[in-house]
């Protein structure tokens, strides 16, 4: 697929084609501006491309209607960089929003966001509110929010681009954790350690096009 | 749940910006009170058209030295005239009993006038009260009458100046409406921005454009509906203090309005502050909540 944003002297994505299988586990590394996070978004169905297509769990999200979106993204969950947490809510209430603003019960919510959070090793921090809790901490709430609702898929965006070393490692592992119930993940990275210890496939995106694809790969 | 949600949000919403929540619900409130006394207005002319035109008598007033076969000429004319339904004659006796009952709150006024000095007339009433410019054209020049009056012609009158103060508050209520309607869609992008955060989440996870949207639209039809409210109890205080003030004096002219009429206004009100408000809510939203 090709995405070419208006403006743009050159495509985002010139011509990329890349197939996921279900469960896997993928690093999308690349210099900034190289086309990434345009990946991200399509598979979110926030931009569409120019011409290709995008295929998000057999179904044909560039011809999916923009109403028909909410619906679809309840099957991805997200994590990013900035954690996006709602800074006036508690661990609890953050994951607990995610379910009740898709329409889950209370009942729903009180029997699986503890689960969730005993998870993501958040047990008995349930009710701290996220300046109360380190980066690592925010982000596991985040995962938490991602994964409570069991996506097929989590995309996950420079998600320890603001965290030390030994923090990333645990998020890691987190992730890790998530991908061996089934769960497919997609990560985006510049964070050379992470790519070289976990050994998994990465996809080097320069300039909008692909130039590896490596399964168990390392950084550049 | 997700019910309980959505309103706590609105109310939320609301009290957020309160100054600003405060300043949309009186716009609207002006607007559709204006909007109200429009149709009310509106709605009397009618009743007041039905009324009078069904009595509207033509008068025509004899000259005081009218002669007796003058007269007699003139009432078989008018018997056998086809646009007359009807024909009493007004001797000066019954001319100044009339004037006595119409004017018997002014006794000066009563007591100047000797029953001699009123004219005596013909009073008519017309098939068609329309036509009452054949009347005037084919009996103004007989010889011993004085003067033709038509109360239509002075009901016009009345009518003209009751339109144009329904035409003032109909732009009145236009013009507070614009403002209102602007004061909405600040609200809900001051609103809009100030969950920005709340909203951003949601749509990651997927919640739907109507869950999304609905608080912001429910908090303008909230605030329309509380206006609509408003605007009832202005006109409930317009009948209450203008029936016993400065109004009263117009209460033999204009047919009364009763609490019925004023009840039946507030679901129109309500009606129209509501949708509107909800409109430019949602075209709000589209611009500033990319969904």
């Amino acid at each position: 697929m090709t995405k070419t944003y208006p403006k743009a002297s050159r495509p985002s994505l010139d011509s990329v084609s890349v197939s996921i299988e279900k469960g896997e586990f993928v690093f999308f590394i690349g210099p900034s501006g190289s086309g990434k996070s345009t990946i991200i978004k399509m598979l979110l169905h926030e931009v569409s491309p120019n011409k290709g297509r995008v295929v998000v769990n057999g179904r044909d999200v560039t011809a999916m209607r923009s109403w028909k979106r909410p619906h679809f993204r309840r099957s991805i969950g997200c994590v990013f960089q900035d954690f996006r947490l709602l800074p006036n809510r508690t661990a609890y209430e953050n994951v607990a929003f995610a379910l009740e603003v898709i329409g889950k019960t209370k009942a729903v919510a009180r029997r699986v966001v503890p689960e969730v959070l005993e998870l993501v090793g958040l047990g008995g921090k349930e009710h701290r509110y996220p300046h109360e809790l380190s980066g690592g901490e925010q982000q596991r709430v985040a995962v938490a929010r991602a994964f409570v609702n069991r996506p097929l898929i989590l995309l996950a965006d420079e998600p320890t681009g603001n965290l030390d070393p030994d923090t990333s490692i645990e998020i890691m592992r987190l992730l890790d954790r998530i991908n061996r119930t089934g769960t497919t993940v997609v990560m985006v990275t510049h964070d050379s350690n992470i790519v070289n210890q976990m050994r998994r496939r990465v996809i080097e995106i320069e300039s909008g096009r692909i130039v590896r694809d490596q399964a168990r790969g390392v950084y550049g | 749940m997700r019910m309980k949600y959505v309103l706590s949000e609105v109310l939320v919403g609301l009290w957020r910006n309160v100054t600003m929540s405060i300043a949309m619900i009186i716009t609207m409130a002006v607007s559709l009170f204006m909007l109200g006394a429009a149709g009310l207005l509106y709605q009397k002319v009618g009743d007041m058209k039905d009324l009078y035109y069904e009595n509207v008598e033509v008068s025509i007033f004899l000259a005081t030295d009218v002669s007796e076969q003058q007269r007699t000429d003139l009432d078989a004319k008018l018997k056998s005239d086809p646009l007359i339904k009807e024909v009493f004659y007004v001797n000066k006796d019954e001319a100044y009993k009339r004037f006595q009952e119409m004017y018997q709150d002014a006794p000066d006024l009563v007591n100047a006038v000797k029953a001699d000095q009123l004219p005596e007339s013909f009073r008519l009433t017309l098939v068609n009260p329309e036509q009452y410019k054949n009347i005037y054209d084919q009996y103004k020049d007989t010889e011993g009458v004085d003067e033709i009056v038509d109360q239509s012609r002075l009901l016009d009158k009345v009518f003209g100046v009751l339109t144009s103060i329904q035409t003032f508050a109909l732009a009145i209520a236009v013009f507070m409406a614009a403002a209102a309607l602007l004061l909405v869609a600040n609200t809900i992008q001051v609103a809009a921005y100030s969950k920005r955060r709340e909203v951003a989440v949601m749509k990651l996870v997927g919640a739907s454009n109507w869950f999304i949207q609905a608080p912001f639209v429910l908090e303008a039809v909230v605030a329309g509906l509380i206006g609509s409210i408003l605007a009832l109890v202005f006109m409930a205080a317009g009948k209450y203090f203008g029936g016993s003030g400065s109004l009263s004096a117009l209460e033999g002219l204009i047919t009364p309005v009763s609490w019925g009429d004023i009840f039946l206004m507030f679901p129109i009100m309500a009606g129209i502050g509501a949708l509107f408000s909800a409109g430019t809510g949602w075209i709000t939203l589209r611009f500033y909540l990319r969904v």
